[in-house]
């Protein structure tokens, strides 16, 4: 996965353009991990609770 | 000129939010979809005229942004955005902790946890840098507000600023799922419904929030 996007300028040398949109599905991808990871977080913190019951 | 702690309606309500404060949110919302629809859309395939669209819904966001940032300065209460260094590691000890599969004892907060305000903040730098990044970009693109200048900045300028405005706008999507994710936790339902109505009830605000650190005036 690339992380930058590069292209030629006037004298053809390599710049630097931008954020490579490679990127746009790993933090999709970073906010489900964390809604999946929080989710069973608070799952076994609520069974917890329930147990102490 | 800033504002009193909260105050009670009729003694069951505390105002959380007040309408200003609302549609900034709800508006700043709409400003952020449309950006990041006419951002990422023709990334992903989908060809239209986006670029009108995408600066005049930034142009939006940058007015409300000084909105709040007025607010915040001359009406809102710093202190309940404050994150304070022990509050801070306490919250971090706790949900160390409690991630670990130890108990810690249930926290209450002011007007908003450690997490709120940390997130606040994030969104803040990330909003921050969309807008200026936005705005030099802006120099190169006709407006009313000037001809376009493509020679405003190098080219190894205009790399870094863009690079800078991808980044804001990457990291704005997982911010944004994540916001929507707490938005519909059952626990945090009674927040989103202050951010709707403006109030949470007075039973909520004593179970969830140290009236030390979120006093209100009865």
């Amino acid at each position: 996965m690339e992380i930058f996007r590069y292209k030629s300028d006037a004298w053809g040398q390599r710049v630097l353009e931008g954020a490579s949109w490679d990127l746009l599905w790993f933090f999709v991808g970073a906010a489900l991990v964390f809604i999946v990871l929080h989710a069973i977080y608070k799952r076994r913190l609520l069974k917890g609770s329930a147990d102490d019951e | 000129m800033s504002e009193p702690a909260a105050h009670y309606d009729v003694g069951t309500r505390v105002v959380r939010h007040r309408l200003a404060d609302r549609l900034y949110h709800w508006l700043m919302a709409a400003a952020m979809l449309v950006l990041l629809g006419t951002g990422f859309l023709p990334i992903l395939g989908l060809r239209f005229a986006w670029v009108d669209a995408h600066w005049i819904a930034g142009v939006i966001l940058i007015a409300l942004v000084l909105f709040h940032i007025f607010r915040a300065l001359f009406v809102l209460r710093y202190a309940d955005m404050w994150v304070g260094w022990r509050e801070f590691r306490q919250s971090f000890a706790a949900t160390t902790k409690e991630v670990l599969g130890g108990r810690s004892a249930r926290r209450r907060f002011g007007k908003y946890s450690v997490g709120q305000k940390m997130f606040h903040h994030a969104v803040a730098i990330v909003v921050l840098t969309a807008c200026v990044t936005g705005v030099i970009m802006m120099v190169g693109v006709d407006s009313p507000f000037w001809d376009r200048n493509p020679l405003f900045i190098t080219e190894k300028t205009r790399g870094v600023v863009f690079l800078l405005h991808g980044l804001a706008g990457l990291f704005s999507i997982t911010m944004i799922i994540v916001h929507v994710y707490f938005a519909i936790r059952p626990e945090k339902r009674y927040m989103t419904r202050s951010m709707i109505r403006g109030w949470i009830s007075r039973r909520e605000y004593e179970v969830h929030h140290d009236p030390k650190l979120w006093g209100v005036d009865e």
